[in-house]
């Protein structure tokens, strides 16, 4: 062994251990999201927040597809084709456990989008407000207690008893309003029926204070809410509570006393001639308050998903018309003779080759890219139309003029003339299962009048008052919330 | 490097020549078992430096000067021989194997030990013990040969990493799989395939070219792996070359696969008649319940036999075309050999090996070259090049792979599911294709479904393939400045490139509905390892030092793109590049990590006989919130037969060898944390096109390590000379700071669960090894192991808040949950629902709620009736739910497990039998729940013993058409759970060696031919196709489920290899 070695040793074991370390390696950045810390920094990513609450809304699982799914299957119009869980056969069959694929599903969405809304309002409140100016973050927070209330709302639809069983005192849901980021919230007991829709109409009075009165364009008027949007969920919240006069009140901020009965205020809503265009490219027509935009992107994912869009559920699963999930039962609304063969509306059902009918208001092909109506003003019409008659209880002039402008832009040739109030209210409903097949309305409107859900098929009926009229609630909702109770 | 090489054979030559005036020892080594020539053995004169090595043919010429002295004869694997020079120039030697063979040497952490003076647990498998199987990488040879280490082979498709557990299950939400270094780099594992193929990275190792395996199991040995060893650590070593000349090996076998233990299914007649059965029961509770409207009828559905083009009934065996008998067959070529001063080894292989599923295929083409020069008495260099070209292919999902078990794909599901009474053809031969599954023929049922996919048509034009380049290399450099120090620097390269090619043909099958997809995807995964050590060794007066100090950085990144295509533009078209109508991206994939680490360890050890051993290590890793860890070892060890106490005692007479030892250390688990744990996320969204930020993702700032504290504490004894050797270890393993993805309640709307340090487990138990020579004479001799471990796991705490983990089997929203980890219980309980029967009054299936009650249900019921009532007095119930009245049923981590390896020789011929075993645990056999699914599905026979009349005593419940509760399809149910235990025939080989007489002057050594057999036989009470197959794969919390997996493979082989 010479010195020379022991240098060399020496001097690489000196280079190795001081100039190899490279320590900045131990705290990456992030190259693919944005830290929650830096999330409410500029007026772009408050704006890129604000889309993305109105996206969690139109979520498969939730309003972009599986919440009107089952609105409509709750009903007696449609026949379940295949028998699948997955597809929701056991909301269908009315005999769904704590654990189905669907209460979890839209349990947690609803949630999530509520706590998402949440979280925007405390970030705003915390920064975002200095960064947008004050004017602006109340609008953007409008818009998320817009979106906040109209979660909590549909899931007070099936999780909950209807606020005409005991005026609300019923159990609601854990009313959440503040956002949650870390552990230790699990546990949160249910507020009333009543508690919850009085923070929902709160949310929405908000909204349409600080909401704009119209938006830029046709397209944000129908994708973005403004004061229309919270007004017109309003009767609709309203019409689920019985509040007749609160929803006449809330109408008429928009409908005039008299035809055509096309918006006063704010964005000039109003019937479109031919209803086919309001599920057609662009979806953008005066008649479309409000609904959810889609595009074929699957990454980031901009559609529904599979097993969830409204097409694959009513239309097709696969490339061929009336291969799907439900049918049209043959002796629910189709059957109706006083439903006219040349309605318009007949034109948005689809007849297979085995004789069987269904919806076709949405036919995209795969990814299944129709926007998803969630309020139009073909509803508020009718909304109003109904709390006159229910809060006068007699043929209300103004109503008979609203249900016949909905008859008649599809069917001109036909007059409705209810002769009794239960036969208007009837006919209200006829209309509202017309006009909205497919749009998931019809299990709401039974359930808000405590109606018996019909037998379909081989589903049983089930009476208000009986198990299964409304979901169980999540079993994951039960075992880590120990204040939670189930229904 | 070339031209040092040269020179310094030219030195070699001169120095051979310059002594070569004096006598020359000429002679043949052979060996003792089986009288063959031995090539490679070192022959030198003892004390003295150079010497020769035998020739192929076992000849050897030692030239040499001295008169007196001893000619030393010594080989790896054998014992070495002293022989006195006498006057004869003929020395003819003989050398016996020896059976410690692996004991020698052990490898432990940044070098090798000899195995006397360890005193760590590490467990040895000799290369040669898994090269030649059908296995596609080296852990599936692994099960049984090493006590306390379980491997399940978890599925039958090939290259399906196999389930690694060293002393039970260590994790709960992080890996529970131990850490790979290979040739001292760590290597990555998991499956890198984005496809239903699977795609094991080990797989890249031919375990042809595997030396050794040393599997360390507590925290002396695992230490020095700091943060990352806590499932314990597996060294792979490869083959290097040997002082010699070229040694030359060819290998070849070639094998046939077969699934064997399918359940048996109704025949088209029986299917026919008991789904017609079981329509009547329905219609005749409540008429209509099972009407379907046809042809703008209402009417009863009706199942219907449909004649073939035969004229005969339809009578279609799924089974028959989705499984094969696969055919492999395998090549290996290797040349190894060198001077004193450089060594060298070439290994190359092929493999193509066909799976039990229709176009299943693993095609491996690999090199491996490692080289070991001393370029003088201080420096020394080296390296490895090894590259693997792997395909893993398969035309459609197994349904077998983690997540999968709900796929409606999943071909080992639809086998069990599809109609016996439709065929996958029409009469005319096209395809039998329903709107979107297999046609209906003359059934006429709701929805025209009698089955999923007609797999048939789906295997003829899909893809799901998956090919990884892999390169695999390290180089380093050492200096010896004096004897007794040792510096080296090593840098490893582990770099996996995975090509992903999937195609859904437009017509049938996951592609129908969206006209054709194709996807392409690559994700590069490069992984780096700079690691520098120092190395003293010290004796003084029999006190025996050796320190290492050292350093090592470890950078791992992955990047990936892919492009999903829609829609294709001609149906011919069935490549991704193709022109498609949509087009989106898929794949994406960044991550990097960065883990800095520093470590000493300090052997001490008195005249053999005491010893003490610790390890340091520090680490730092990027993806923690702490970042900063220290973790160590320590262990002793007493060798007792040293002592003079022994031998007085006349113990030394009994033992040949006596030692006890211990060993207490703590070591972490950061194994399957995301590389931004911590962070909390706004990720990529849109909303109608519109760019949007979601709030995806909540962060703990606060992630640190998983910590476990091992103690081990044991005896190593042998009896007879060595003929018999024990080792008994007790272990106990404390994990506290458990990460647990701890799930908030939903009505949070936290976006995801929170990785948290909470919540502890233990594992403890014995193991015993033993190896004996029960038999050995010239001609005949028996070596046997037999080892055995018993492990005890216990979840001992979860979060506070958190009272159980649930498992999904399959995905969350549509899967099962039969596994349930809580306090108290071992990990992955099964938690089902108990059942009682079927009360022979009714044909209803009787379930107990929580209180015990007994509860029956039947599917269908008359209007206004409720479909669960109190057995007791018929009054309406509330419907069991998991929920609610399921019971913590059975474990499913085996209570005891190992192996039985028996190898015998006669002469030339050699038989091994080895046996593999685990005990005392259950499965969850959900299948079965499928297999008696009242729908359309097709039913296991013993759906025939169904109750059919008041009185029947059965436990099959009245069939009653969609009823999908009564077996346990949606409420995971006692009826279900089976005894897993099971002893495996594991392999079998039948080999002859041919005598090298044979062969003259050929050229060729050894020739050795062999039939083989891997599961040929299994004994357990299981009814499902095997015991071992599990549904999520490797994770840590959902073992013991079975749910629509295929089974595994029977292989034959034979095989022939060469040595010149």
């Amino acid at each position: 062994m010479n010195k020379g070695n022991i240098y060399i040793a020496i001097l690489c074991s000196t280079i190795v251990f001081t100039s190899s370390c490279k320590k900045e390696l131990l705290d990456p950045a992030l190259k693919t999201s944005v830290a929650a810390e830096n999330a409410f920094d500029t007026q772009f990513r408050i704006e890129s927040q604000a889309n993305s609450l109105y996206g969690s809304l139109k979520n498969g699982s939730f309003y972009g597809g599986r919440y009107l799914a089952y609105g409509n299957i709750r009903g007696e119009d449609f026949i379940n084709e295949t028998g699948n869980l997955v597809t929701a056969s056991d909301v269908w069959s009315l005999n769904l456990a704590n654990s189905a694929t669907s209460v979890k599903g839209l349990w947690s969405q609803g949630y999530l989008t509520i706590n998402r809304c949440n979280v925007f309002i405390d970030g705003m409140t915390t920064k975002g407000n200095s960064v947008v100016g004050d004017a602006a973050g109340a609008k953007y927070v409008a818009e998320a207690r817009l979106i906040r209330a109209l979660s909590y709302y549909s899931l007070l639809q099936l999780f909950a008893r209807p606020y005409a069983d005991g005026n609300g005192s019923k159990p609601g849901l854990p009313l959440r309003l503040t956002g949650i980021t870390g552990p230790g919230f699990s546990d949160l007991a249910r507020s009333t029926v009543d508690q919850v829709y009085t923070q929902i109409l709160a949310d929405l009075n908000y909204a349409e204070t600080n909401l704009p009165s119209t938006n830029a364009n046709a397209l944000l008027n129908t994708t973005r809410a403004h004061k229309n949007t919270a007004i017109a969920l309003k009767t609709r919240v309203y019409l689920s509570m019985g509040k007749w006069a609160e929803v006449i009140t809330e109408a008429n901020k928009l409908v005039p006393a008299v035809a055509p009965f096309k918006a006063k205020a704010n964005v000039a809503n109003d019937l479109v001639t031919d209803i086919a265009l309001v599920f057609k490219a662009p979806y953008t027509t005066a008649e479309s308050i409000f609904s959810l935009p889609m595009t074929s992107s699957a990454s980031p994912l901009d559609y529904p998903g599979t097993q969830n869009s409204l097409a694959s559920y009513f239309y097709f699963t696969n490339a061929t018309p009336g291969t799907t999930e439900y049918s049209l039962n043959p002796t629910g609304v189709i059957a109706n003779t006083g439903w006219k063969s040349t309605d318009k509306r007949r034109a948005l059902l689809f007849t297979s080759a085995a004789s069987k009918q269904f919806v076709a208001k949405f036919i995209a092909p795969s990814p299944y890219t129709d926007y998803v109506p969630v309020i139009r003003w073909s509803e508020v019409l009718l909304n109003l139309a109904e709390a006159r008659v229910r809060s006068t209880n007699t043929i209300d002039p103004q109503a008979l003029l609203l249900l016949n402008a909905v008859r008649q832009r599809s069917d001109a040739t036909t007059t409705l003339a209810p002769a009794t109030v239960t036969d208007f209210t009837d006919a209200l409903l006829l209309e509202r299962r017309i006009e909205f097949l497919g749009e998931g309305l019809r299990g709401p409107d039974l359930t808000r009048l405590l109606l018996t859900l019909p037998l379909k098929g081989s589903a049983p009926a089930k009476t208000s008052s009986e198990n299964g009229y409304i979901w169980p609630i999540s079993s994951d909702e039960l075992s880590l919330n120990k204040l939670m109770t189930d229904n | 490097m070339k031209k040092l090489l040269q020179s310094l054979f030219m030195m070699l030559l001169f120095a051979a020549t310059a002594f070569g005036q004096e006598r020359t020892i000429t002679g043949t080594v052979t060996g003792k078992e089986d009288g063959l020539p031995l090539p490679g053995v070192s022959v030198k004169i003892k004390g003295t430096s150079g010497g020769t090595t035998t020739a192929a043919d076992g000849k050897y010429s030692l030239k040499t000067s001295t008169k007196t002295g001893t000619i030393e004869f010594s080989s790896i694997g054998y014992i070495l021989q002293s022989r006195a020079i006498g006057a004869s120039n003929v020395m003819n030697v003989t050398l016996e194997t020896d059976s410690k063979t692996l004991t020698d040497v052990v490898v432990v952490g940044y070098g090798t030990q000899k195995r006397g003076e360890t005193t760590g647990s590490t467990a040895s498998v000799s290369g040669a013990s898994i090269a030649q199987k059908p296995i596609q990488s080296l852990e599936a040879g692994l099960a049984g040969r090493a006590a306390g280490v379980q491997i399940t082979v978890p599925a039958g498709l090939l290259n399906t990493p196999p389930v690694f557990r060293i002393r039970g299950t260590n994790s709960i939400s992080l890996s529970s799989q131990p850490l790979f270094v290979i040739d001292g780099v760590v290597a990555t594992t998991g499956d890198q395939g984005l496809t239903a193929s699977a795609a094991n990275p080990l797989a890249s190792i031919n375990p042809n070219d595997i030396e050794s395996i040393d599997i360390a199991k507590d925290a002396a040995s695992t230490a020095i792996y700091g943060s990352r060893a806590a499932n314990g650590v597996v060294f792979v070593t490869t083959k290097r070359g040997k002082t010699g000349a070229p040694v030359v090996n060819y290998d070849f076998w070639v094998g046939w696969s077969k699934a064997y233990r399918l359940p048996e299914l109704l025949d088209a007649f029986q299917y026919t008649d008991y789904k017609n059965e079981a329509i009547a029961n329905a219609n005749a509770i409540r008429p209509g319940s099972v009407n379907v409207t046809f042809n703008g009828v209402s009417q009863l559905q009706k199942f219907v036999l449909t004649n073939g083009p035969d004229g005969q009934p339809i009578n279609t065996r799924w089974y028959d075309y989705a499984y094969r008998t696969g055919v492999s067959q395998n090549h290996n070529v290797n040349v190894s050999g060198g001077t004193d001063n450089t060594k060298y080894y070439m290994g190359f292989g092929y493999t193509n090996q066909q799976g039990i599923y229709q176009k299943n295929d693993f095609k491996r083409l690999n090199g491996l070259f490692n080289v070991d020069s001393k370029l003088n008495k201080f420096i020394t260099i080296g390296g490895k090049l090894s590259y693997s070209n792997e395909k893993n292919l398969a035309a459609i999902s197994s349904g077998s792979l983690n997540g999968e078990a709900y796929g409606t794909s999943g071909i080992a599901r639809t086998t069990l599911v599809n109609s016996p009474n439709v065929s996958p053809f029409n009469n005319d031969g096209s395809y039998n294709l329903g709107a979107t599954f297999v046609g209906p023929m003359n059934n006429i049922v709701t929805g025209n479904q009698v089955g999923f996919y007609n797999f048939a048509q789906v295997l003829s034009l899909n893809r799901e393939n998956n090919e990884i380049d892999h390169l695999q290399s390290n180089a380093y450099f050492q200096l010896t400045p004096f004897k007794w120090l040792n510096l080296k620097s090593m840098y490893g390269i582990d770099y996996i490139n995975s090509d992903n090619d999937i195609f859904y043909n437009p017509v049938h099958g996951p592609g129908q509905g969206v006209l054709g997809e194709g996807i392409g995807a690559f994700r590069k995964r490069k992984n780096w390892t700079w690691t520098n050590t120092a190395q003293a060794s010290y004796e003084i007066s029999q006190h025996n030092f050796n320190l290492l100090l050292g350093q090592e950085q470890q950078r791992n990144t992955v990047t990936g793109y892919g492009i999903d295509r829609q829609g294709l533009t001609d149906p011919a078209y069935d490549v991704v590049q193709a022109g498609y109508t949509l087009n989106n991206s898929t794949g994406a994939a960044y991550g990097e990590n960065y883990l800095l680490s520093y470590f000493g360890r300090l052997n001490y050890n008195y005249a053999g006989k005491y010893f003490l051993s610790g390890n340091l290590r520090q680490d730092e890793y990027s993806a923690l919130g702490v970042k900063k860890g220290i973790f160590w070892g320590a262990s002793a060890g007493w060798e007792i037969t040293k002592e003079n106490f022994w031998s007085s005692a006349g113990l030394d007479k009994v033992f040949s060898s006596f030692k006890i030892k211990g060993s207490y250390g703590k070591v972490g688990n950061i194994s399957g944390i995301g590389d931004y744990a911590t962070f909390s996320t706004y990720g990529s969204a849109l909303y109608g096109g519109v760019a949007s930020s979601i709030y995806s993702a909540a962060g703990n700032k606060e992630l640190t390590w998983e910590t476990s504290k091992k103690t081990d504490v044991g005896i190593n004894f042998g009896l007879l000379k060595g003929r018999l050797e024990f080792e008994v270890d007790y272990y106990k393993n404390n994990i506290d700071g458990l990460i647990l993805n701890v799930s908030q309640s939903p009505s949070t709307g936290v976006p995801s669960s929170v990785a948290t340090n909470i919540g502890s487990m233990y594992n403890k138990g014995f193991e015993f090894n033993v190896n004996a020579t029960p038999l050995k004479s010239a001609s005949f001799s028996w070596n046997s192991n037999f080892n055995i471990a018993y492990n005890k796991n216990e979840v001992t705490a979860l979060a506070p808040g958190l009272t159980e983990i649930v498992t999904p089997t399959g995905s969350t929203a549509t899967g099962e949950n039969v596994n349930r980890s809580i306090p108290g219980y071992s990990i992955g309980y099964l938690y089902v629902v108990r059942t009682g029967g079927v009360d022979p009054a009714t044909g209803r299936r009787i379930f107990f709620n929580q209180a015990g009650r007994a509860v029956t249900y039947q599917h269908i019921v008359p209007t206004g009736a409720s479909q669960w009532t109190y057995l007791d007095n018929g009054s309406t119930a509330p419907a069991i739910t998991q929920g609610a009245d399921a019971v913590m049923y059975h474990n499913t981590a085996p209570k005891f497990y190992g192996g039985f390896d028996n190898t015998f020789r006669y002469k030339g011929f050699d038989l091994n039998v080895m046996l593999t075993y685990q005990l005392g645990f259950w499965v969850s056999y959900g299948t079965n729940a499928g297999l008696h699914d009242q729908r359309y599905w097709n039913n296991a026979v013993d759906v025939l013993a169904r109750w059919q009349k008041p009185g029947d005593d059965t436990n099959f419940p009245r069939a009653i058409y969609t009823d999908n509760v009564s077996y346990g399809n949606t409420i995971p149910l006692d009826i279900n759970i089976f005894k897993g235990d099971f002893v495996k025939l594991r392999n079998v080989s039948f080999g002859y060696t041919i005598p090298q007489t044979a062969f003259g002057k050929s050229g060729i050594n050894r020739v050795r031919v062999y039939v083989a057999g891997q599961n040929l036989a299994i004994i357990t009470k299981y009814p499902g196709p095997d015991p071992e197959v599990s549904s999520n794969g490797s994770s840590s919390s959902g073992q013991g489920s079975d749910r629509n997996s295929g089974p595994n493979a029977r292989t034959y082989t034979m095989g022939l290899s060469l040595g010149f």
